[in-house]
């Protein structure tokens, strides 16, 4: 097997873990954090491995596979996945933030203050991850 | 011995860290009373104390023996604090607090320095502007946020350190009539710091006068976490040089948000180059 060859394997096997992410973000409407993050590190893996291997060879299965790499990401991932992750954040983030807001009145005891500690810092978390997803974003608009 | 006094608060910090297996957002520790390594006033001892406990982000305290310091450690929470802030989107950066001895010490070089009044700018619950009290110096502490203005309002009853609820950007200086001032100004450079220290900066050049007296603190950060700045001074060096600052004094502290980190805090005193 030559060096290009390896890499279009390697390629292949890329696209098909991100094409089952793809699924699995599509038939969930509360992925964690580590699944939003896995998602968009994987097409950014894609898009590069693609810039890459674009112009490398001439070999019509590999421009094909390129093409069908793009569709997926333009038109499924950017048109439809992405859009819906940023909703489900945002609106994960308006009902924690509701919940946590209601919640803060009255005195409380060392062990409840302590627990929701816990819910804040998830709240934090999806916060950081929803900036993530809108740098993903602004980059969009910006190629 | 404010230096030996900073070099062992480090110290403290780094076996509190250590040993602490306790579960709250934020935790500090103030030792108990005077000795060898903590040479600190008795009176001023009490009034941190006090301020600790008058303090709502606490809800709980206990002693304990860290070394060989004799200490209170205090066991905080800020998450409604910060929860309204971000509700607002009116801070340039979310309220961490600093230590309060770490304000302490603080206050102890800016009166070392020769300055005489303090301008804690972003001062969350007022701590850094409290310690310039307790010192015996002047204080203001100007902050965004009116639910930390309130706070500071009902901390005020042993000092008051002059709480004022406003965007320190826009802030008029000149009312406070400052003879020379030393700005410690909240956040890090990476978190909202340099848009506001360049906000009070352009207001203090406007000041006939106020300018060559004036002194600025910055906290500054050396977690990889943070982009460097191609200047260094932890995140200040572009504004410390853009801005005609020369670097008077570092000194390392603990803070809430180093607590975890080996690093402490680097809180840089600068001054305009004459």
């Amino acid at each position: 097997m030559t060096t290009l060859d390896g890499v279009v394997q390697m390629f292949d096997d890329e696209c098909q873990k991100l094409q089952n992410l793809i699924g699995i973000a599509d038939s969930k409407s509360n992925l964690t954090i580590d699944q939003i993050v896995e998602i968009y590190y994987q097409v950014m893996n894609v898009s590069s491995m693609s810039v890459m291997l674009r112009g490398q060879s001439d070999s019509e299965p590999l421009l094909r596979k390129l093409r069908e790499t793009e569709k997926l990401i333009v038109e499924k991932f950017d048109s439809i996945t992405h859009p819906q992750i940023m909703d489900n954040l945002s609106d994960s983030i308006r009902a924690d933030t509701k919940k946590l807001q209601s919640g803060n009145s009255g005195k409380k005891s060392k062990e409840e203050i302590e627990s929701d500690a816990k819910l804040f810092e998830e709240l934090r978390q999806k916060m950081s991850t929803r900036e993530f997803v809108e740098q993903y974003e602004k980059n969009l608009h910006h190629d | 011995m404010i230096e030996e006094l900073a070099k062992n608060l480090a110290n403290l910090k780094k076996d509190f860290a250590s040993a602490y297996d306790g579960n709250s957002q934020f935790q500090e520790v103030i030792p108990a009373s005077s000795s060898e390594l903590f040479p600190v006033h008795a009176e001023h001892l009490v009034l941190l104390h006090q301020f600790a406990t008058d303090n709502p982000i606490y809800y709980n305290s206990y002693e304990k023996i860290i070394g060989s310091t004799s200490c209170i450690v205090y066991e905080g929470d800020i998450n409604k604090y910060w929860l309204n802030s971000i509700q607002h989107g009116s801070s340039h950066a979310p309220f961490s607090p600093t230590w309060m001895m770490s304000a302490y010490v603080g206050s102890l070089i800016a009166q070392d320095l020769g300055y005489a009044q303090v301008v804690d700018i972003g001062s969350g619950d007022g701590r850094i502007a409290f310690c310039g009290r307790v010192v015996g110096m002047q204080s203001y502490s100007i902050e965004i946020d009116d639910m930390l203005t309130d706070l500071q309002d009902s901390l005020c009853s042993s000092l008051d350190f002059n709480p004022r609820c406003s965007d320190a950007c826009a802030f008029d200086y000149s009312s406070l009539n400052l003879k020379h001032p030393v700005f410690f100004i909240g956040g890090l450079a990476q978190m909202g710091g340099i848009s506001l220290a360049s906000g009070v900066i352009e207001k203090i050049s406007l000041i006939s006068g106020l300018q060559k007296n004036s002194g600025f603190v910055f906290a500054g950060t050396l977690s990889k976490k943070y982009a460097a700045d191609p200047k260094n001074h932890a995140g200040w060096g572009t504004l410390i040089e853009k801005s005609n600052l020369k670097i008077l004094q570092t000194c390392s502290l603990p803070t809430a948000w180093t607590f975890h980190e080996s690093d402490d805090t680097p809180y840089i005193f600068a001054q305009f180059e004459k």
